[in-house]
């Protein structure tokens, strides 16, 4: 008898429901996160672990880096059955050790790869594509909306390169913001109005010499729109000072 | 009298254009003029330098960061700008040359180091690139540029992605300070024979241009130029051929150990006999060009696979790599589940990371063309010049030159469009 196997929606939790899973020798027929979970007459659902300890979480991390890094990216996809990709890569994994990112040939292991170098290409983007406004207490704040949940990617990225300001990311589509305030970074779930922000004086005054940068340096000889929004993406846009009124 | 009613209309003009210029011109106006001017330069790298951040704002990625992208599909990650547009030169390609009557502006330190910093902060740029037109003379440009971006690094911290241009004639001590500070220098040899560097740009000298990268060359090290220097040739003002170019840029790379060499096609601005009147720019030739110099850097080819002085033009309707490929079919189809790294590489649409993962996976198990797949190799190319495990994708008897040329043509048509400037990813 197959079951569908519920978990919390946190990394560590899920980790631990599969843990039980992979020691119990039980193939589930899903894993899902309750939160998106609707209960269903012909579904038999099972909740078996509500650890939220980082032990085994830590124990994989040791086991390979490597593997570890590949279904952490796999569980901050927008992929629907992640959490089971994330078992059955897991179940390889322990079978054939680190060789395992090599065997492309197993279903879940090229899609486990395809499926975070999506989420890492996204974030390396969004390292690039975030656009921070100065608010009046001078610290700064950028609303993104990714695809993927890249946020947690991306934070080291930013602590490393604006390490004496105080800023914010905040992720409109999952409610879930990163303050960094006097050097300490806080991953925290929180629902912010659009206009309940203060903006600096100064603020006007560099989106529109940006704005103006970003006309003047495009060469009218050349102008390829195509291209443009190859490697931007309309999706990213209305984040985008420079082309949020484009839209 | 004629002397002093001479020398008093020459202050006054002095005085309005310091007025003007330097006072009542608005930051945003004087960016406009100076980006405007800048555009026409290619590089907008910011990879390969591992600056750190020393308690202040800012440090370099690796990997190189694309802010934005401009309307013409290039990347924007760099604050691209001139300290000024007035130049003593008269290159005849140039936007800026001295006779043409454009608006002219200048930067004053500081108001380039509040705008960077301000657009730092808000993560538009990963640096500055910053270039000038020449006043005075070299020594003193480099003395404006090096006094900027010292004001940059020492009063304000930054700790960011800097590429300044070299001025051709500067003293070497001025080099030296300036290498100290910035991450990327380059210098601009423009024209790639001595003969249109003459005819379009005279008041340049290649020997000048040389002593600047033999320099950084000779000191390159982590704290000078860490991300080491590049250069610019404008395609299609002389009437240099692609095997010319070619050869040139091999040179570069050889002798002077350029990271990159970056082309440029040629927009007619200005109007001169020398100059050829073009309506569009040879973007296509251009294209191909970056595809061939990407051969040289990653691929271990020479000129003279891709070239010849009988056949000194690349193929329009093929890029070099494919064109090379059905010109040697005798050398495929090549095997994927035995032939080494160099021999992959070797095969139309498959690059370092496709070679690299064929080889690590291939260790252990025998490859299909439907692994291929699902390991991320694109195939669109490379179908016709492979075996896997001893298959053809098609019958054996299609294997022929008429054949993959014409489907190779077929495919790079209705890609044209959307692929032609993919390239800029890696810039």
């Amino acid at each position: 008898m197959k079951y569908i196997y519920l978990y919390d929606g946190t990394f560590n939790n899920l980790l631990n429901t599969i843990e039980i899973l992979l020691k119990e020798k039980k193939r589930p027929e899903n894993i899902l996160s309750n939160i998106n979970y609707q209960d269903n007459l012909f579904n038999k659902c099972v909740t078996i672990t509500n650890s939220n300890t980082n032990k085994y979480r830590i124990g994989v991390y040791r086991y390979s880096k490597k593997i570890y890094n590949i279904i952490y990216a796999v569980f901050l996809s927008c992929e629907k059955n992640k959490e089971l990709i994330i078992y059955y890569f897991l179940l390889n994994a322990f079978k054939h050790g680190e060789k395992i990112i090599y065997l492309t040939n197993l279903n879940c292991v090229s899609k486990s790869i395809k499926i975070a170098r999506y989420v890492h290409h996204e974030a390396h983007k969004m390292k690039g594509f975030i656009r921070f406004q100065e608010l009046k207490n001078k610290s700064f704040f950028a609303i993104i909306e990714p695809t993927n949940n890249i946020l947690p990617l991306i934070i080291h990225h930013f602590e490393q390169r604006l390490p004496n300001e105080n800023w914010f990311i905040y992720d409109k589509k999952r409610d879930l913001i990163n303050i960094y305030y006097n050097h300490h970074s806080y991953l925290v779930n929180f629902h912010i109005k659009n206009n309940s922000l203060l903006y600096s004086e100064d603020e006007k005054e560099y989106e529109k010499l940006w704005q103006t940068f970003f006309k003047t340096i495009g060469i009218e000889k050349r102008k390829n729109y195509q291209c443009q929004r190859n490697f931007m993406p309309k999706k990213y846009w209305n984040n985008l000072i420079e082309m949020r009124d484009e839209k | 009298m004629v002397k002093i009613g001479n020398h008093l209309f020459v202050t006054i003009v002095f005085f309005y254009y310091i007025i003007n210029v330097v006072i009542l011109m608005s930051k945003e106006e004087k960016l406009q003029i100076l980006a405007d001017s800048a555009k026409y330069d290619a590089s907008c790298s910011s990879s390969g330098s591992h600056r750190k951040n020393n308690n202040g704002i800012g440090n370099a990625s690796n990997c190189g960061i694309c802010h934005s992208f401009a309307s013409d599909g290039r990347c924007i990650s760099l604050l691209k700008i001139l300290l000024t547009n007035c130049c003593i030169f008269d290159c005849k390609y140039c936007l800026n040359r001295k006779s043409n009557n454009i608006k002219r502006a200048i930067f004053a330190p500081e108001e380039i180091c509040e705008i960077t910093i301000n657009f730092y902060k808000r993560n538009y740029i990963e640096g500055l690139f910053l270039s000038s037109g020449i006043i005075k003379s070299p020594d003193y440009t480099m003395e404006k540029i090096i006094e900027t971006i010292t004001l940059l690094r020492k009063k304000y911290h930054f700790n960011g992605y800097i590429h300044a241009k070299a001025i051709p004639g500067c003293s070497d001590y001025l080099l030296k300070k300036l290498g100290l500070l910035v991450d990327r220098l380059s210098v601009n040899i423009e024209l790639p024979s001595k003969s249109s560097l003459k005819l379009l740009a005279p008041n340049k000298d290649s020997d000048k241009i040389s002593h600047i990268m033999e320099n950084v060359k000779n000191n390159q090290s982590s704290n000078f130029v860490p991300a080491g220097q590049s250069t610019q040739i404008i395609i299609g003002a002389s009437n240099d051929n692609d095997y010319e170019i070619m050869k040139r840029s091999e040179g570069l790379y050889n002798n002077y150990r350029l990271k990159r060499v970056f082309y440029s096609a040629y927009i007619s601005i200005n109007k001169d006999k020398n100059l050829p009147s073009l309506i569009s720019p040879p973007l296509k030739r251009e294209h191909r060009l970056y595809q061939a110099d990407f051969l040289l850097r990653y691929y271990h080819y020479h000129v003279d696979d891709l070239l010849s002085k009988e056949n000194p033009s690349f193929n329009v309707l093929l890029d070099p790599k494919a064109n090379y490929a059905i010109n040697h079919l005798n050398e495929f189809p090549k095997e994927v589940n035995k032939v080494s790294y160099n021999d992959l590489l070797k095969i139309p649409g498959i690059g370092p990371k496709s070679a690299q993962r064929i080889i690590k996976s291939r260790k252990f198990y025998t490859l299909t063309m439907e692994d291929l797949k699902k390991m991320g190799v694109v195939l669109k190319r490379a179908k016709y010049f492979i075996l896997c495990n001893g298959k053809y994708f098609l019958s054996q008897e299609y294997f022929q030159k008429k054949f993959i040329l014409d489907n190779l043509v077929l495919e790079d048509k209705s890609a044209s469009d959307t692929s032609s400037k993919q390239l800029q990813l890696s810039l």
